[in-house]
């Protein structure tokens, strides 16, 4: 039996990075070919192979550390810079996003009838479900908390129930957008007002939507006992998803939906 | 972003000698082992009742108006077209309203 000398991660060969790369190649060229040519297949062919790469991917690397042991400190300090860092790189993401909305809310062109919010559109009132949403999410900041706590205190039940509660406020978010995009007055096709608003609270539903499936995943890890009071880290890694989310969308709040109104 | 950094430094060092718990500003109740306790108040008593009187906000503003739908004036810098959606008519967007989303042309069928 062989014994490495060191205490990082060797990791084993996988097909799970190749699988990732040509499902990114085949959702990617599949939009293009459904624009032009109304044809579903490549990109529904992409999606389900993005699907399977993520659950044997992710699967892969529970495995590893859960059962297998690899995770030791050193190697959780790398996995934090990692987490770290993808969401240093979500952040610059959004900023693309909240940088054209400024870009055409603090000088709008006489197109739009030189003022912001542009002439002919009905904004949404920020103090009805929008508050709520932000109130949802907020609350969600101080579930997951307690989460983390309860996991630290070895407190079992307590944690599955605050990761539930966690969850719910998530769903009931998502359910609250989606009736809000339903009644708006307003489409993506309505000038630079639709675009930005509905690309920019798009891709944040949709991070909602995946903060919601980590949580989910640990609620399932913790009910199987795979986290300890001492090594939980892919618990911290979702609850600091969630945190930035949470941050996102105050950033949302203020500026489209309260000064953009 | 800070306090994430704060954070994920505190835990990092936590690897080398002693654990000690970094609680977040809110919960200072000293070194409270039972920080879980403090959360869990905060969830009762603050998070969920805010949440609730949210709620309840909504519902009496809905209750005030019901669904205005918006003059229809045909402004060019509205209602763009340029490729059409590609699904359906490729005129309808995804979260289409028949009573509040008026196509290029004013209101679909019946008014209400």
């Amino acid at each position: 039996m062989t014994h490495q000398a060191h205490a990082y991660h060797m990791v084993d060969p996988s097909p799970w990075p190749l699988t990732g790369a040509v499902a990114a190649l085949l959702m990617t060229s599949g939009l293009a070919v459904w624009f032009h040519f109304h044809s579903t297949t490549l990109m529904a062919l992409g999606t389900v192979l993005l699907l399977l790469t993520m659950y044997q991917w992710w699967r892969d690397i529970i495995r590893e550390g859960t059962f297998q042991g690899h995770h030791t400190p050193p190697v959780q300090k790398g996995l934090r810079y990692g987490m770290i860092l993808f969401i240093t790189s979500e952040v610059f993401f959004f900023l693309g996003f909240f940088w054209a909305f400024y870009h055409a809310s603090l000088a709008p062109t006489p197109e739009l009838g030189g003022c912001w919010p542009p002439t002919g559109i009905t904004t949404l009132d920020p103090f009805e479900v929008p508050l709520l949403n932000t109130a949802v999410l907020l609350a969600s900041g101080v579930t997951v908390t307690w989460a983390h706590h309860s996991i630290m205190e070895g407190e079992r039940k307590q944690a599955i129930h605050s990761l539930t509660l966690t969850i719910l406020l998530g769903f009931y978010f998502t359910f609250l957008q989606g009736l809000e995009y339903y009644d708006a007055p307003f489409t993506i096709a309505d000038g630079v007002y639709g675009s930005t608003f509905f690309v920019a609270t798009g891709f944040h539903g949709l991070h909602v939507i995946i903060g919601s499936t980590f949580l989910a995943v640990c609620l399932l890890r913790q009910i199987r006992y795979h986290f300890t009071s001492e090594h939980h880290f892919g618990f911290e890694a979702a609850a600091w998803y969630w945190h930035f989310v949470d941050v996102v969308w105050l950033f949302l709040y203020i500026s489209i939906y309260w000064w953009g109104s | 972003m800070a306090a994430l950094g704060k954070l994920s430094q505190a835990l990092l060092r936590s690897s080398f000698g002693q654990t000690r718990r970094q609680l977040s500003a809110a919960a200072s109740a000293g070194h409270a082992e039972n920080a879980s306790r403090t959360w869990k108040i905060l969830s009762f008593v603050v998070a969920l009742p805010g949440v609730a009187v949210c709620m309840l906000n909504m519902y009496l503003k809905m209750q005030e108006h019901h669904h205005e739908q918006p003059e229809f004036i045909p402004y060019s810098h509205l209602r763009i077209r340029t490729k059409r959606f590609p699904w359906g008519d490729g005129n309808h967007s995804l979260f289409h309203n028949d009573h509040l989303n008026a196509l290029p042309g004013g209101y679909e069928g019946h008014d209400e």
